[in-house]
């Protein structure tokens, strides 16, 4: 166990390196360097200059990156121009508002695809197993956005049941009192989700189902609902924790499209905007936040995976 | 010993004489016919699902290509003829600037496709290329290799695609070369895979053990070996790149106007959510599922008689 | 009244199209205390017929006729709900593979106390005391520490008693053993079936023991039924079917099994392979393969009929009864041991102090050196021009290991290998390419070893092509003659190989093996995937090539009959050592290691006499680490005779004879001084 995770963490801080790197050659793509892209297309030499030194840009390349991590290991993401606040700040108060909403996307489609799946994969072939394969493929099929726009067509303007833009209030408190303006942005995106995990969940319970421990315990008389609960559930929940954290980043994706449909004022919504502002310094704050967190994800994925897993656990 | 001449004879004339005691040598014949890829294709076309996904994406293809050709449109200028419900002359009506939808629909379609296939094809090239590499050299390479890969995992697709389409002014050919650039990662992964369980398969050693080099096992029995997971995992690319280009679009992030595809026609027709103009949405977004399903379809399929085939070895 | 009678039992396996008629009118019974042993070969229906009793079919099949009584209660009528109260309590089961038998998420313990706790309706403390107690009684060691472990904190040979442990926790009146040895190593297989019985002894229960291997049914079953293609071909008591075999087809089979004393030089094979069941043919379904064959057996289906009260047989011409029918010979062409003449032998390949170790790395960026694994110390061996060689020992004896450096796959980490009398590793790469061609490998698989996109044209051919000998067309004419000289038609040439049966895969691997014309085969487990009627025609084929191309064979096996029949010289190895070598009788009638005598004493023989009065010396324990081997003399540990000198001191190689060696302080046989000058290892 010791031995596994600090395996999976070092290998954890390789992809952040990477992911800095990364985010570090996105700066350096924009044309005319960092300084035009950020004063503007109308800065003089002199102001490019006077901000190039100012910012350390004007050293050796690999200078700046070390310049670079060292006020990214601050905690420090720079400055947006365009709304003349840091992007710590500007981050701070959009994160929590789509953790919420990708956290509790991600929490009601496990608690949906999970039975689902398993019962598929019992009564495999059966009627059920292919209605569900084919909601769970064309939902896999449909862009996210439109899905979005289909459920504001169905339950906002013609039934009226839920409003059809997300809460707009500032802080996450007024989102959480607003529990029927989350209902439409929450569920377009666990249905997004439950597409694909209930097709893991399926192929994990077949596979588990197929097993020749399943033979044993069935040799022993057990009733069908302890092998499935006891035996098979927990060995076919195993390969889906992993499942999840490679997941994240599609969640991730399938969160910005969903906050843009319904103009949820969170951190994928921003990235839109400062998108079509070209407020670079922002794009790429978000960018390396979503990086680590991804990485951080997908590590607590594989932890939970081995304290699931005795043969991970006692190794 | 006798020998058979009669493949199909079978087994029965075998083994000598009824007195026959000291053990024959002959060795019978194989058991049943057909090529392995007769297999595939048989077992695929068995598969009624396929059978819809193909005429889908013919169906889908003629529309777009030949379309046009038959079912003549304006698609450059606008008009004051707009948001016209289906009716004469506009069997789906036009949209805000004028267009017929129909018209629009088989153009948008053009490049949706067009950037499909292009994506696939690109993206599959520099995967298998990059995943065999790694796979069949292994070790710290193989390390190092995967750990960009997961590096560029971990950010998601579309953040890097929006930061890029925000940095670059969006044409075709950048947005297929952008789009490749961030899909190469997954078939990557998969050849690895394939090629670090391939290469220490029996009939590799065997090669070996005849003296073949590198060169003559990736080129001849490692990527025809994994040719299948490749052609399946294609597919399934060249539906991720239509999803992804309807996402860059809707989210204003595709070619500029009068450029069409179904991505853009649908991010133009939600402003008009609330004035019911129902033609706006549902058939480009129709055209969307249909084909990506058609896709996702046949991706299915082939694994599926794939799997047969590794079944019935 | 029999505690297990199957009557007239017909199961089914649905397909996509048709049905597998697995098992075909099967009657068999059971009495109690008894032990009976179901023999076949692989898709004989020998297992569904088990499973059948079990109702535990898999989702496809199904019992479509017939009755399974059980105390005289029809299991077949049973609600799923009643089979369940059955199942684990009335009947248990153990099944073939302990490493993936058991759930890795689950506790041994609670895998057993969950058994005890749902029949015998008592709260979970009592089961697991329950538990612990049939630990102890399967010689679990320290149960009671054990209880908590996971599977696969445990090796293989511990995890079958666990699997035994829970089948017996509610004391089954009837327990099916679904060939429980079979994926085990031979010391650990003869643990476990001496467990089964004593267990069977002790508690008085019954036992049906489903099993494709003659030897474990002579020595541990009281009654033989033999199963061919779905059908109940023959049943009598165990030393009648061995002694006074009345169906062709068990004649065969016992024919074509290798002895271990060495006396069989061609073993009789069943020409041809078991007839399809989805479309089982009309008639007596051996006729196919028969010897003795007519026309009456071709049309209209023989029944089981008995001569005497307890034997019984299907076939209207029994061997043994009719005088024109003659017993199957066995040609005993005893190649001489003379054949081994060293004195004027050239040596093909010398291995000179040939060692190989492993390094097991840790971590993912930094691979730091977390230990060594010595899977092979310090061999020597002498492989002479002509001569079959083989090297017998349990899984990771390092066997296959030296098989790869002999062919040049791995390089030795220590010593030299010499072939020809040159260094094999000495070559420039583009040099070793073509010496290798005279080095060639017999793979175990046949499944794996053939490349499955490549027609059987190509895959012979490739051998050829790679080292561009020949124009194409005398490429295509050696293709068709290898072909015909491993007895397949020219018309495999066309042919993928999934289309042939495994045995014609072996064939075609050893086609092409010999395009290359080599001096040296090393055939690694050449057929042990491989079913008995089967695998005689290989080993037959084997000699033959060996003669007709003046083959040189090393082979590798863990199957000492196998080895017998093939070999003129016998190496064992235990842990990475050589530790005895010698003629085929040195070995096998005269062994000086006692690791050597353990293991032969090890193996069953399909002889009952000799199986039930053989005096076991059971291996106790289990393989040490290769990681870290013991002191001194690696087998010590498991070694009756082992003292404090031989963890001290590694027993040298001494003489036994002119060509039998061992490493032993204390062998079990006087050492012999050799007169100088004599051949060595």
């Amino acid at each position: 166990m010791i031995a596994f995770l600090v395996k999976r963490v070092g290998q954890s801080v390789v992809v952040l390196i990477g992911v800095s790197i990364i985010a570090f050659i996105l700066e350096h793509l924009l044309p005319g360097g960092p300084a035009k892209a950020i004063l503007g297309g109308r800065a003089s030499p002199f102001q490019i200059a006077a901000f190039n030194h100012a910012n350390g840009l004007d050293k050796p390349l690999w200078q700046q990156y070390g310049i670079y991590v060292w006020h990214l290991l601050h905690g420090n993401l720079g400055r947006s121009y365009k709304l003349n606040q840091t992007v710590n700040s500007v981050l701070a108060n959009d994160l929590p508002k789509s953790i919420l909403l990708v956290g509790s996307a991600l929490v009601l489609s496990l608690l949906i695809a999970i039975p689902i799946g398993v019962f598929q994969a019992v009564r495999r072939n059966g009627i059920f197993d292919y209605a569900a394969t084919s909601v769970s493929f064309l939902l896999y099929s449909m862009p996210s956005f439109w899905l979005g726009i289909i459920l504001i067509l169905a339950f906002a303007v013609n039934l009226h049941l839920f409003p059809a833009e997300a809460p707009q209030g500032q802080s996450i408190g007024s989102i959480i009192s607003d529990p029927r303006a989350m209902f439409l942005p929450v569920i377009t995106l666990t249905l997004v989700s439950y597409a694909s995990f209930t097709r893991y969940m399926r192929s994990s319970a077949i596979e588990a189902l197929a097993q020749d421990w399943i033979r044993t315990a069935k040799a022993k008389g057990l009733s069908q609902r302890v092998i499935l609960f006891k035996h098979m559930l927990r060995n076919a929940l195993i390969p889906i924790a992993t499942l999840v954290g490679l997941s994240l980043p599609s969640l991730i994706t399938a969160g910005i499209v969903t906050e843009s449909v319904f103009n949820f004022p969170g951190t994928g919504f921003r990235f839109i905007n400062a998108a079509s502002t070209e407020d670079y310094p922002l794009l790429l704050g978000i960018i390396i936040l979503i990086g680590v967190l991804t990485v951080v994800g997908n590590l607590l994925a594989d932890i939970t995976y081995a304290v699931l897993d005795p043969r991970v656990r006692y190794r | 010993m006798s020998k058979i001449d009669d493949l199909d004879e079978g087994l029965s004339s075998e083994g000598g004489g009824g007195n026959e005691i000291i053990g024959s040598t002959s060795g019978g014949e194989a058991h049943s016919s057909g090529s392995q890829l007769k297999l595939i294709v048989q077992t695929f076309l068995e598969n009624k699902l396929a059978i819809v996904g193909i005429a889908l994406v013919v169906v889908a293809t003629l529309f777009c290509f030949v379309g046009p050709l038959l079912y003549h449109t304006n698609q450059v200028t606008t008009s004051y003829n707009i948001t016209q419900p289906p009716g004469h002359g506009h069997p789906l009506g036009t949209d805000q600037n004028g267009y017929d939808v129909l018209g629009r629909l088989m153009v948008g379609g053009q490049s949706s496709l067009e950037i499909g296939f292009s994506v696939a094809i690109i993206a599959t090239f520099i995967g298998v290329l990059y995943g065999a590499i790694a796979g069949f050299i292994g070790g710290i390479v193989d390390t190092i290799m995967m750990r960009i890969v997961d590096t560029l995992l971990s950010i998601p697709t579309l953040l890097l695609l929006i930061y890029l389409a925000a940095v670059f002014r969006p044409t075709l050919k950048l947005l297929i070369i952008v789009i490749s650039a961030v899909s190469w990662l997954s078939p990557a992964r998969l050849v690895r895979g394939e090629a670090l369980t391939l290469r220490v398969r029996d009939y590799v050693k065997a090669v070996r053990v005849m003296g073949g080099g590198s060169r003559r096992i990736i080129v001849r029995h490692i990527v025809p070996n994994a040719i299948g997971t490749i052609v399946v995992n294609a597919t399934f690319q060249i539906a991720d790149a239509i999803l992804v280009m309807a996402v860059l679009s809707y989210l204003g992030l595709g070619l500029p106007p009068p450029a069409a595809n179904w991505g853009s026609m649908l991010s133009d027709g939600v402003n008009y959510v609330y004035d019911g103009y129902w033609w706006l949405i549902y058939p480009a977004g129709l055209a969307i599922i249909l084909t990506v399903v058609a896709f996702n379809l046949i991706g299915d399929a082939i694994r599926d008689s794939l799997e047969v085939r590794l079944q019935k070895r | 009244m029999p505690l297990l009678e199957i009557d007239d039992l017909y199961t089914n396996i649905r397909l996509k199209k048709g049905e597998v008629k697995a098992v075909g009118g099967v009657s068999i019974s059971v009495n109690a205390g008894e032990t009976v042993g179901l023999v076949g070969e692989s898709g004989c229906g020998k297992t569904m017929t088990g499973m059948s009793i079990m109702r535990l079919l898999p989702a496809a099949g199904y019992i479509a006729s017939g009755r399974v009584l059980l105390d005289g209660r029809d299991l077949v009528k049973l609600s799923e709900e009643e089979m369940r109260a059955v199942r684990g309590n009335d009947i248990g089961m153990i099944f073939q593979d302990p490493m993936t038998s058991l759930n890795p998420c689950l506790t041994i313990g609670s895998q057993i106390a969950e058994s005890v706790a749902l029949h015998k309706k008592v709260n979970k403390a009592k089961a697991m005391e329950r538990a612990i107690e049939v630990l102890e009684l399967v010689g679990m060691p320290k149960p009671k520490e054990r209880i908590n472990d996971y599977p696969h904190q445990l090796s293989g040979g511990l995890r079958q008693r666990v699997m035994i442990a829970m089948a017996l926790s509610c004391e089954p009146k009837l327990l099916i053993a679904d060939e429980p040895t079979t994926a085990l190593d031979v010391t650990i297989q003869a643990q476990i079936l001496e467990l089964l019985d004593s267990l069977k002894e002790k508690l008085g229960m019954a036992m049906l023991l489903i099993t494709h291997d003659m030897g474990v049914i002579a020595g541990r079953a009281d009654r033989v039924v033999v199963m061919y293609a779905g059908k109940v071909v023959e049943q009598a008591p165990t030393e009648k079917i061995f002694a006074s075999t009345n169906h062709p087809y068990t004649e065969a089979l016992l024919a074509s099994i290798p002895k271990m004393d060495g006396s069989v030089a061609r073993l009789y094979s069943i020409p041809g392979i078991p007839p399809d069941l989805s479309n089982p043919p009309t008639g007596c379904r051996f006729a196919e393969r028969c010897r003795l064959a007519s026309d009456q057996c071709r049309t209209s289906e023989p029944q089981l009929t008995s001569n005497d009260q307890d034997h019984s047989f299907a076939c209207f011409h029994p061997v043994g009864i009719e005088a024109n029918h003659v017993k199957v010979a066995i040609k005993v062409e005893a190649e001489e041991i003379a054949r081994i003449e060293h004195a004027d032998r050239k040596p093909l390949m010398v291995l000179d102090h040939v060692s190989k170790e492993f390094e097991i790395t840790k971590g993912a960026i930094l691979q730091r050196k977390a230990g060594t694994l010595k899977a092979v110390t310090d061999l020597s061996l002498t492989i002479y021009d002509g001569e079959t060689i083989g090297i017998v020992g349990e899984s990771g004896c390092g066997k296959s290991t030296t098989g790869s450096m002999m062919v040049a796959l791995e390089r030795p980490t220590g010593g030299k290998i010499l072939f020809n009398g040159e260094d094999l590793f000495g070559h420039k790469p583009k040099e070793l390419r073509s010496v290798r061609s005279n080095l060639q490998l017999m793979f175990q698989d046949p499944y794996a070893s053939l490349d499955p996109r490549m027609r059987v044209g190509s895959i012979i051919r490739e051998p050829l092509d790679i080292n561009k000998i020949g124009t194409p067309q005398e490429r295509e004419k050696k293709v068709i003659s290898l072909l015909s000289e491993v007895g397949l038609s020219a018309k495999a040439v066309e042919r993928y190989p999934h289309e042939f049966s495994g045995g014609q895969r072996q064939r075609i691997g050893l086609a092409r093996a010999l395009a290359l014309n080599p001096k040296l085969i090393v055939a690694d487990e050449p057929v042990s995937a491989l079913d008995v009627s089967i695998r005689s025609q290989v080993l037959n084929l084997m000699k033959d090539l060996q003669r007709t191309h003046g083959l040189t064979y090393v082979v590798i096996s863990h199957d000492l009959s196998v080895v017998r029949f093939l070999a003129d010289r016998i190496g064992v190895m235990y842990l990475g050592k050589l530790v005895e070598i010698g003629t085929g009788y040195d070995i096998y009638e005269n062994p000086a290691h006692p690791y050597t005598a353990a293991l032969l004493s090890a193996v069953p023989e399909p002889e009952p006499e000799r199986e039930k009065t053989k005096i076991r010396k059971v291996i106790q324990g289990e393989l040490p680490s290769a990681i870290n081997p013991p002191s001194g003399c690696r087998f010590r540990t498991r070694c009756e005779r082992a003292t404090d000198l031989c963890a001290q001191q590694e027993p040298p190689m001494t003489s036994f004879g002119v060509l039998h060696q061992a490493a032993c302080h204390f062998p079990l046989i006087s050492n012999v001084e050799i007169r100088s000058g004599a051949a060595t290892n």
